[in-house]
């Protein structure tokens, strides 16, 4: 399983957005307001479940916006993390 | 003052809403289920009385729902049902509406939830909507703001005596006039931490039936549900169920003070042996009835029967007791279908430690 995939079976199952099959989240889309619909609390979850389920810290706010706009930029930032480390 | 019933609103093992509760009265049958345990050393699923929230979806959406825990739906279910009945859903928000909810263990799913991922996964990662959840009073916040409620909101934990120590709450609001109406309510739900608890307490609970006026014997099942009650001053509204006269508590209540012969007297009792004889001891030639089988063990549990009591005085008839008329103490069980004589009706619920809570309903 890549990133991309294993990235929307945590968020369906760690954000309850159980109406959702992963198949049914378009990559590109953004994250927050018109895409997944995901608000600020989500935001923070989302700071919680990339370190507990990939072990990676995001401190810096600007990195975390630039990740979270979509599960392409995310599942790409979690990989380069990955490599990095 | 008096207070009226305006409205119920109930979900438990006996199915959802005033129709199922009254369809398990009159058959005295509720759905036996149970709950997992997976840390008891091996698997078990314990015999219980469970609730189903499916309902919620016909006035929350499930996108709204996405992170409401299993406590606050029951909650809210047991909310919008009360506010369904009265005919008053249809107001839209409820300016003067104040909310209290009584719980014996609250919302420990989702607390122990948090707390254990303090233990797996290390504070940094504990999860804000866990613990927005886990706050006391989180229940109460969501009703109120899905109802568009603006009266105060409360949350009372008094264990057994949660549910008339909440009444007491409501009822000074009302006699207070700081709001119109009061949606009181009662949850518990059986998590799994609840049900090891039982379990360890006081085994599998797999008796064929609870039969708590037989006092001598141990036939408890865990429940959970909610009961929630539409309440305004009387003098303010037309209809409803019937009016809560008194509501009492206090400890050490004497053999004798209850006896009152024109009066049904409905017993929280709930098959938990070490409770059954003070029930005993106090209600002996009284006439009574018990309703615990339809919905479980539980300290939410006398909400259930101030519902109980409420439809009865509505239809001014008894329902019989679903653990049958088998007593063991000189008292006499009320059979179903008989005229509510003296139109008055009381729940007693006695706490671990020698306190009471007495509830007086009577007919409007």
């Amino acid at each position: 399983m890549n990133t991309k995939e294993k990235l929307k079976k945590i968020l369906i199952t760690d954000l309850n957005l159980e109406e959702l099959a992963p198949e049914d989240i378009d990559d590109s889309a953004p994250l927050f307001g018109e895409g997944l619909g995901l608000d600020s609390l989500d935001a923070v979850e989302l700071v919680v479940i990339i370190q507990k389920h990939f072990g990676i810290e995001i401190k810096d706010m600007e990195e975390g916006r630039s990740a979270f706009q979509s599960i392409e930029a995310l599942a790409a930032y979690i990989d380069r993390r990955l490599a990095a480390a | 003052m008096k207070i009226a019933i305006q409205g119920i609103g109930v979900v438990g093992g006996f199915g959802t809403g005033v129709a199922d509760m009254r369809q398990a009265l009159l058959s005295g049958v509720s759905n036996r289920s149970s709950v997992h345990l997976s840390n008891c050393g091996e698997p078990l699923d314990l015999s219980a009385l469970r609730a189903e929230t499916s309902r919620l979806n016909d006035f929350v959406p499930i996108k709204a729902q996405r992170r409401i825990d299993n406590f606050s739906k029951l909650g809210l279910l047991g909310a919008y049902l009360a506010l369904e009945d009265a005919g008053v859903l249809a107001e839209g928000p409820q300016e003067r509406l104040g909310v209290v909810i009584a719980s014996g263990y609250g919302a420990t799913g989702i607390t122990y939830a948090f707390l254990d991922s303090f233990i797996n996964d290390g504070d940094i990662c504990a999860s804000p909507t866990y613990f927005a959840n886990s706050v006391h009073n989180s229940a109460a916040a969501y009703i109120s703001i899905m109802l568009g409620a603006t009266g105060p909101s409360s949350t009372v934990s008094q264990f057994h005596l949660s549910v008339p120590s909440a009444l007491q709450t409501a009822w000074l609001w009302l006699a207070e006039g700081r709001v119109d109406r009061v949606l009181f309510g009662a949850v518990d739900e059986l998590s799994e931490l609840i049900g090891y608890a039982w379990y360890r307490q006081r085994g599998r609970a797999d008796h064929s039936d609870m039969i708590p006026l037989v006092t001598g014997r141990e036939s408890a099942i865990p429940g959970e549900g909610a009961a929630f009650l539409l309440l305004s001053r009387q003098e303010e509204v037309q209809g409803g169920y019937c009016l809560i006269d008194h509501v009492t508590t206090g400890r050490f209540l004497k053999p004798g003070f209850l006896r009152t012969p024109d009066e049904l007297l409905i017993l929280g009792a709930d098959g938990r042996r070490d409770m059954g004889a003070n029930y005993a001891a106090l209600t002996e030639k009284s006439n009574i009835a018990c309703f615990t089988p339809l919905y479980g063990s539980m300290p939410a549990g006398p909400a259930f029967d101030l519902a109980v009591a409420s439809l009865m005085l509505k239809e001014g008839k008894t329902f019989a007791s679903p653990g049958g008329s088998e007593c063991d103490f000189p008292a006499q069980v009320v059979p179903g279908g008989s005229s509510l004589e003296g139109s008055r009706v009381s729940s007693l619920t006695l706490s671990d430690d020698d306190g009471y809570g007495l509830v007086n309903l009577t007919q409007l």
